[in-house]
């Protein structure tokens, strides 16, 4: 298959193509943010589709909590399904330093990070005796038992039992970010400036703009991070052990420590997703943290591509959206209402899982880069060269 | 003496009903070393389908044979179509697979159905059969645990009396020696999953009798971490372990976490877990489970 475009890496102009993704990628991300920052609902018929930042928010929330299930399933090939665990824990520490301690959200993650990555490696201790089945068999214990933990009776004064844990922090965007400016500005633009509404921003949506901005920062980091420790040393070692744990061992990998910092990671992810979540919701409630959450994020894992960073990206926007576009749609033609008002986006969760597992095993992801593939390929720096030893050594 | 003595009756009752969801799990697991997370809702769409019928006008024990015959048979085309062109040696495809029939299938009872709770029929006679001071032992329980030994009885006699059970044992033993046998894999392995799903439905049916439950989509959810753990407990691929694990998360859930002060009361669930990873990390292969040997 002959591409358009080839790059090779280590040039110049494969840096201005680096360079101009990226620089795409956040000039669609931020146009997004200002178009849905108001309206953000798409008509098809007569059924709603939301799309507003308070979901793609979500999405973020729950990407990162994807970019944990695909450090710890994805490269280091141990099946945790307990995610919503760490999820759930994350939220709720947050929750408490804000409320009861008046911190600043972001502040928190000194306190999440920490302590769901230890939290997570010792859960990760037993997997080094347990495997395969019987770690996938209790880390679902783990995620079921959460609710149950939280609504405790002597822990209701620092998580509010069933009620749940309202934070009571408002965000507020600094005065020297122009969003107000910027957005006027892209009202004026002509033909297309009617998409980003009309007036000044109000100061929820303001609010709303800026949590939009930061939580893309922190995740943003968490996506950089990943993408450097999959790359290095301890990141090949995670690799080798989903490949062949043997031969890992017999390579010189300490499994013992390689699992149990991917299961760390993994979780101190998970908590920063649930401070993400939290921080959207405004109110850490036990039953957003059941074990149908954690089947959900396996989802977003498997929908988007197991072992891709992409994947986690897709996965967040899938279980943000779906379930939420599912309960909206009222009315398709010749679809019996009953079908539309039950619990549909689970089931379109459980069939997309199925249906990926099965005739699309690299998810979402994989499917995208391939098509990407026909455009652009990257040559590796001294390629050339390499073939040219090859060719003399035979 | 006598709360010490119903607790003890109450977790006989649960710990029949985990045992007999355990025992499918076991079945399944025994043929294709798979824990089927979609167990329970496998269970509970074919209770659903035992009500329905009953409420069509079956006689009940009819309705539950009937049943357990339907269920069997649409597990037997999940196997099918979804399980079988997996290798059996990779775990990631296949949980995701039955974790993906979990969300399908409890969205279907839950359309089908909706989630109001409805009335099971009374499998068993009311009342009490023996009362202990003021512990009651009601039939419930008593047929609840009768027919819990029964099933592993037939089952029994079905796996090493029979034909097809000593094929499904040699499946289990090993797959490709088996195969070299003139066994046909496939359809042993379908069986095996009819037959769990029939078994699990039966406990479902069981569960759901209990007078003071009613049946509703969710039912299984919390049942199934139970009964998964109880097969653990038991050795995944032990059926009489199924029944001892059965026994002690029922005894575990009324006795023991009753008698701990500093554990509330609502920390069952907890102190199942707990117990789940006490052994799995002690002694992975449970109570009565052979231990795997691996070789490198």
């Amino acid at each position: 298959m002959a591409s358009r475009f080839t790059f090779t890496k280590g040039t110049p102009q494969y840096r201005n193509y680096r360079i101009g993704v990226w620089a795409l990628i956040i000039a669609i991300f931020l146009l997004i943010g200002f178009a849905f920052v108001d309206v953000g609902s798409i008509s098809i018929g007569s059924n709603k589709y939301n799309l507003s930042l308070i979901r793609l928010n979500k999405a973020i929330a729950y990407g990162v909590a994807i970019l944990g299930l695909q450090v710890v399933i994805g490269y280091t090939g141990q099946i945790a399904l307990g995610q919503s665990f760490f999820f759930g824990m994350g939220a709720y520490i947050s929750a408490w330093l804000v409320a009861d301690h008046s911190w600043p959200f972001l502040l928190t993650l000194l306190i999440v990070v920490p302590s769901c990555f230890l939290v997570g490696m010792l859960c990760g201790l037993p997997a080094l005796r347990i495997k395969g089945l019987y770690l996938a068999l209790l880390t679902f214990g783990l995620a079921a038992l959460f609710p149950t933990l939280i609504k405790l009776d002597s822990l209701y004064d620092y998580t509010g039992g069933a009620n749940g844990k309202l934070t009571g922090y408002k965000f507020k965007a600094p005065s020297w970010l122009p969003l107000d400016e910027i957005a006027q500005g892209l009202q004026t633009i002509p033909l297309l400036g009617s998409f980003f509404g009309d007036g000044p921003l109000s100061s929820r949506e303001e609010s709303r703009l800026w949590k939009y901005i930061l939580f893309a920062i922190v995740a943003g980091i968490c996506f950089w991070l990943i993408s450097n420790l999959i790359k290095s040393r301890p990141g090949r070692a995670m690799r080798a052990i989903r490949d062949n744990e043997t031969s890992a061992a017999v390579s010189g990998i300490n499994l013992a420590a390689t699992k149990t910092i991917s299961f760390g990671i993994a979780s101190a992810l998970g908590g920063i997703g649930g401070t993400i979540y939290v921080a959207e919701v405004g109110i850490a409630s036990p039953d957003d943290f059941s074990s149908l959450v954690a089947i959900y994020l396996i989802v977003g894992l498997v929908v988007g591509g197991v072992g891709t960073l992409e994947g986690a990206v897709i996965g967040g926007l899938v279980y943000a959206l779906i379930p939420d576009w599912a309960s909206s749609t009222q009315s398709i033609a010749f679809v019996p209402e009953r079908w539309l008002q039950g619990p549909t986006g689970s089931l379109i969760l459980g069939i997309l899982l199925i249906v990926l597992t099965l005739f699309m095993p690299g998810g979402i992801a994989t499917a995208i880069n391939k098509a990407k593939g026909r455009f652009v390929s990257i040559k590796a720096a001294n390629s050339d060269k390499n073939s040219e030893s090859v060719a003399q050594n035979s | 003496m006598d709360l010490f003595l119903q607790r003890l009756f109450d977790g006989l009752t649960n710990g029949s009903a985990y045992a007999l969801i355990a025992v499918a799990l076991v079945l399944i697991f025994k043929a294709t070393t798979l824990v089927n997370f979609a167990q329970g809702e496998q269970a509970m769409l074919g209770a659903f389908i035992v009500l329905q019928l009953w409420n069509w006008g079956l006689p009940m024990w009819v309705a539950v044979i009937v049943g357990m015959l339907i269920s069997g048979i649409i597990a037997a085309g999940l196997e099918r179509t979804f399980i079988r062109r997996f290798d059996p040696a990779d775990h990631l495809p296949l949980v995701i697979i039955t974790l993906g029939l979990f969300l399908v299938l409890n969205a279907v009872a839950a359309i089908v159905w909706r989630y109001d709770p409805l009335a099971f029929p009374q499998l068993f006679p009311h009342g009490s059969a023996i009362t202990i001071g003021n512990a009651r032992l009601s039939w419930y329980s008593i047929f609840a645990f009768g027919s819990c030994i029964l099933v592993l009885l037939l089952l029994h006699v079905l796996l090493n009396r029979t034909k097809i059970g000593l094929s499904f044992r040699a499946v289990s033993s090993n797959l490709e020696s088996s195969r070299l046998c003139g066994i046909k894999v496939g359809p042993t392995l379908q069986f095996g999953w009819a037959l769990a799903a029939a078994a699990g439905t039966f406990g479902a049916s069981i569960y759901a009798a209990n007078p003071v439950l009613q049946i509703e989509p969710s039912i299984m959810l919390r049942a199934l971490i139970f009964s998964i753990t109880a097969a653990a407990l038991g050795g995944l691929d032990s059926l009489w372990g199924a029944l001892l694990g059965g026994l002690t998360i029922g005894f575990i859930q009324s006795v023991l976490v009753q008698y701990i002060p500093f554990i509330p009361n609502e920390m069952t669930l907890t102190a199942t877990v707990v117990v789940l990873l006490i052994v799995l990390t002690l002694r992975p292969s449970g109570f009565l489970g052979t231990k795997t040997v691996e070789r490198v």
